[in-house]
């Protein structure tokens, strides 16, 4: 390690371009922390504008970032198309739930919540653009302290804690034993960088006993972040206590991140003929078979609606990982579904809070007879629900069926009987899905109820977005190639 | 934007007016779902009276008319290839009769839902958006699409049934959406396998194109549905024939052949009455139409070596669905399994692989869709006078409704085969092609026509037990005078909606060759398709 100091410096101060959404960031969580602290009080929202300009300006960096791919910071930091599209669906997102918790959660001084929610995205622009696990270990931790913090922020009885705290425990538990891998792998390896071939020959040249372990221990801490079985427990607890708003965001922008980096993970570590690369298929493909049927199964028995959607997204986990199964050289569909995913799942839980906020109840039983009072709602949500299944005309239908494509050409080419279950408990699981999932038009428009339900009528922005993501869930299931053909132009 | 995709989207039209007129006109969404169909009606009529008899369609691309072909989707998805999905098109003598009976049958579901009262915008909405997916999967071309529309047929029928539908509508609602999903996602896995197995010979990109899916020459070697040269199996099974399995078993839900049928007397039964005459007058046949258009014209190997089994599914479902009509004793649920019945005769023609038996099922689709949808409206007729149809609680029907005890009266001889009427001409042909099957060595026995003919002595059993038992004898009704007051005859619209129903089918008996002139060409060009495998 005889680098000289100025040539580290000149390095850093070279790869600075490459990290300017995310040093806007960094600038906008500590503006906000001095917003929160001084201007909260005089001027309401002050923060939440902070919030939105520092996001606006993340977002312009990232466009104007688009064409570029390279790495800096000594290869920590990677910029690819891969990165850039996630990070842009994150910050999208990200403007979203901060409308959402603006709309929200306005009557207390909140302000510090904005800047606790920049300091996740931070976390999972980091998770997106590297290959390096030390990078990743941090941007892990910083989403899920940020996380933590989030769903125990307006916690206001004793459930809303509840759900804080398991979330805390559980957490810390998973990145502690990702850690231990983590240190397994770099003794084993020498270094960090996942894709680099130093760390693979040293995964080659490992003892079978040690590697398992090691790469077992790792898959617990992506696995928690991205809830799938047997490290979802936590979830359904978390997503029905936490805030609607907090929900919406656990469920799509943490998984956005930890599913970049599983996905770059996944493909360098089975391109070769290894042990632990067909360890890691096997994994995958045993861990999406299960994630897919406890999912969609658990979610049948559910009353509460944001319970349902809790398993849902962990059926939904279970797509995810069959489309990084399939992640070859492109990997456009995997971002169509992510996409998708983001879309309707932030238009369900803005449909789930607005409902809440006539009715003040999430359990689907008291949705009975509210489609005669809120038809357009209803409708949208059905929508939504319609896509979520799979069916087309939508976003939903469009993004399975690039799931099932992709993984059908490797079938085809590997003839391997663990991919074509996969397919198979795919499919069928769309079929289970209907029934939980219809359980919302089911509820509101054949059944009727014998409480009248005073409805308001409101036009809030909250609800404006939410139909314009339906409309785009239509839009995007009829016409892919709107999304498509921006989203792979750079990866040709 | 040609014909065919006009009268694809005219109810699209339909649904956005009718959700743009607020609901104090309520009155007036009735009259633009009339409009509209009437006019599809007339685009179909004019379809139908253009149509060049000669040309066969099935696979040759050539010889479809009112083609349209569009580019829709094209991604690119890196090594998995190019996505290749067009908008296409297009009609020949398989799909235009269906087309012209679904224009048809649509009309009088209209004609039946005159008194919907209940939230009339999202009926009427729903009513055309299902119109709309039907015209769609009669007339597309490329797999993708007609998936689409297959699918989209799904969610307007599903709230039709569940928010329209009698007491156990909740039940029949789920139950006929989960059957349906269960055959069609699983459809989608093989849709996904032939994408792959089929080139486009023009550009070279996979394709979803459902003509180049039924030419072996455009299968790559080795793929995994390849017709020669393929090796792949799945659980011990070759390729080609899970394939075929699986996309017959989504159809079969549909035609429904039994013991895949239980959904349907569910769902006709809690159906209002104007969705149960799209249900059997439209719905079923989409699932014969896809045995013929995918199943035996992609596979038509497999279709070869597999017509003994499909022979006796259609005659078990013929035998087995009269039985339980005759035991039934909702009037409603007995037409529901003399669906059944007849449409088991379908599938019996389907796999005789002659071409009397295919054109008879093609006839007996036609001449089943107008009549059951005749016999149900007559049914809702009653319904809607006393709110009830148990075979038992009526009794000297005769005195009290002539002009309806007419009408039932033909309409039941019509649908048992008596000579003279369409159903006739069905069955007939259908039994004749079973009988020649063996001359011809397509693997059918003689006994299965023989089933075949067992299945209409019973169905004149159970129609005309029926007519007895309701409509001649001395007057006796369960709810006394009320009822007596409350059975007033036919009213002109009833009249209007049943007449050409009749008339169709004592017309087409007399003159089959009206259906028979325009599918000829494309029932022999199936044949020929198939018979290199025989």
């Amino acid at each position: 390690m005889n680098v000289s100091i100025p040539h580290i410096l000149d390095q850093i101060i070279a790869s600075v371009p490459l990290f300017k959404p995310e040093l806007v960031l960094i600038i906008g969580f500590i503006v906000c922390i001095f917003t929160a602290l001084f201007f909260e009080k005089r001027w309401k929202n002050s923060t939440f504008i902070a919030c939105m300009v520092t996001l606006a300006f993340s977002l312009y960096y990232l466009i104007d970032q688009m064409p570029n791919t390279g790495t800096g910071f000594s290869g920590m930091w990677l910029v690819d198309p891969l990165s850039t599209y996630a990070r842009l669906v994150i910050i999208c997102s990200t403007l979203i739930i901060a409308i959402f918790l603006q709309q929200r959660h306005s009557k207390k001084n909140n302000g510090d919540v904005y800047s606790i929610l920049l300091a996740a995205t931070l976390g999972m622009h980091v998770l997106s653009s590297t290959s390096n696990w030390l990078m990743a270990f941090i941007g892990i931790e910083m989403v899920s302290i940020a996380s933590y913090i989030l769903v125990g922020y307006f916690s206001q009885n004793k459930v809303q804690s509840e759900a804080a705290m398991k979330y805390v425990l559980f957490g810390s538990v998973c990145a502690a034993v990702m850690l231990y891998g983590l240190s397994l792998v770099y003794g084993l390896t020498g270094n960090l960088d996942f894709q680099s071939a130093m760390h693979l020959q040293g995964l080659m040249d490992a003892p079978k006993a040690i590697i398992t372990l090691a790469l077992l221990f790792i898959f617990v801490g992506i696995g928690f972040k991205l809830s799938f079985v047997p490290f979802h427990v936590w979830s359904p607890d978390v997503y029905q206590g936490a805030p609607t708003a907090i929900t919406a965001f656990l469920s799509t922008i943490p998984k956005v991140g930890a599913i970049v980096l599983f996905a770059r993970l996944y493909q360098s570590w089975t391109s070769t003929a290894f042990y632990f690369s067909e360890l890691s298929t096997w994994f995958i493909i045993g861990v999406a078979i299960v994630t897919m049927l406890i999912g969609n199964l658990a979610a049948l028995r559910q009353q509460d609606v944001k319970r349902m959607m809790a398993y849902s997204s962990i059926g939904h986990t279970g797509l995810l990982l069959m489309a990084v199964f399939a992640y070859q050289d492109a990997f456009s569909y995997l971002l169509f579904y992510i996409v998708a995913y983001v879309v309707m799942n932030l238009a369900s839980f803005i449909f789930i809070d607005q409902i809440e906020q006539q009715t003040g109840s999430t359990s689907l039983l008291s949705y009975a007879g509210l489609g005669k009072k809120m038809p357009l709602l209803f409708t949208a949500f059905t929508l939504v629900a319609v896509s979520l299944i799979g069916i087309p005309p939508t976003v939903g239908f469009v993004a399975k069926l690039m799931v099932f494509t992709s993984t059908f050409s490797f079938f085809q080419s590997s003839g391997d009987t663990g991919v074509l279950v996969m397919l198979i408990v795919g499919a069928l699981t769309s079929v289970i899905s209907l029934f939980f999932y219809f359980k919302i038009p089911l509820y509101a428009f054949l059944r009727d109820t014998d409480q009248p339900v005073a409805v308001k009528k409101q036009i809030s922005v909250l609800l404006c977005i939410a139909y314009t993501l339906t409309i785009l869930v239509i839009l995007f299931g009829i016409f892919p190639n709107w999304l498509m053909a921006y989203l792979s132009t750079s990866f040709s | 934007m040609g014909l065919l995709s006009i009268l694809i989207f005219l109810p699209l039209v339909a649904t956005l007016l009718i959700l743009a007129i607020p609901s104090s006109a309520k009155a007036t969404y009735k009259y633009i779902a009339l409009c509209f169909t009437l006019l599809q009606f007339g685009i179909s009529l004019y379809l139908y009276g253009n149509f060049d008899a000669k040309l066969g369609g099935i696979e040759q691309m050539d010889a479809y008319q009112y083609v349209e072909q569009l580019a829709w989707i094209r991604m690119d998805l890196g090594t998995v290839g190019k996505l290749e999905i067009d908008y296409f098109i297009g009609i020949d003598g398989i799909s235009l009769p269906l087309i012209v009976l679904s224009t048809l049958v649509m009309l009088m579901s209209v004609g039946a839902s005159w008194n919907i009262d209940k939230s009339p915008k999202g009926y009427f909405a729903l009513l055309m958006i299902l119109n709309m997916a039907v015209m769609g999967v009669f007339s597309a071309l490329d797999f993708f699409l007609f998936y689409v529309f297959y699918e989209v047929m799904l969610l307007p029928l599903y709230f039709l049934i569940g928010i329209w539908g009698g007491a156990r509508r909740e039940y029949a609602a789920i139950k006929f959406f989960i059957y349906t999903l269960l055959g069609s996602v699983l459809m989608l896995l093989v849709i996904v396998g032939l994408y792959f197995s089929v080139i486009n010979p023009a550009t070279g990109a996979h394709t979803f194109n459902m003509l180049h899916m039924m030419n072996p020459a455009n299968y790559v070697d080795g793929s995994f549905f390849a017709h020669i040269t393929n090796y792949h199996e799945v659980f011990g099974i070759p390729a080609r024939l899970i394939g075929f399995i699986v996309l017959f078993f989504a159809f079969a839900i549909k035609v429904p052949i039994v013991p895949l049928h239980t959904w349907l007397p569910d769902a006709h039964v809690e159906a209002p009455t104007p969705v149960s005459i799209i249900l059997a007058g439209v719905l079923l046949k989409v699932g014969g139409y896809g045995i013929i258009r995918v199943c035996y014209s992609i596979f038509p190997d497999i279709a070869a070596n597999t017509n003994w089994w499909l022979a006796l599914i259609g005659v078990i479902s013929i035998v087995y669905g009269a039985l339980n009509a005759l035991a039934q004793k909702d009037l409603k649920r007995m037409i529901a399994y003399s669906s059944v019945s007849h449409m088991g005769f379908v599938l019996l023609g389907i796999a005789s692989l002659t071409a009397e038996g295919l054109a008879g099922a093609m006839f007996q689709m036609v001449s089943h869709g107008f009549l059951s949808a005749a016999l149900f409206f007559l049914v809702g007729v009653l319904y809607d006078r006393v709110h009830d149809r148990y075979i038992y609680n009526f009794r000297g029907l005769a005195s009290l409704m002539p002009k309806y005890t007419a009408y039932v009266a033909i309409a039941f001889f019509a649908s048992l085969g008596l000579p003279g009427f369409s159903a006739f001409i069905g069955e007939a042909f259908v039994i004749i092609g079973a009988f020649n099957a063996e001359s011809m060595s397509t693997g059918i026995p003689r006994w299965m026509a023989v089933g075949g003919s067992i299945g209409i002595l019973l169905s004149a059993a159970y129609f005309l037990w029926t007519l007895q038992r309701m409509f001649f004898g001395q007057t006796r009704l369960q709810g006394g005078q009320a009822w007596q007051e409350a059975l007033t005859d036919l009213n002109t619209r009833e009249q209007v909606v049943l007449f050409p129903t009749v008339a169709l089918a004592l017309l087409l008996g007399i003159m089959p060759s009206l259906v028979f002139g325009n599918l000829n060409a494309s029932v022999i060009q199936l044949i020929d398709l198939i018979k290199p495998y025989l």
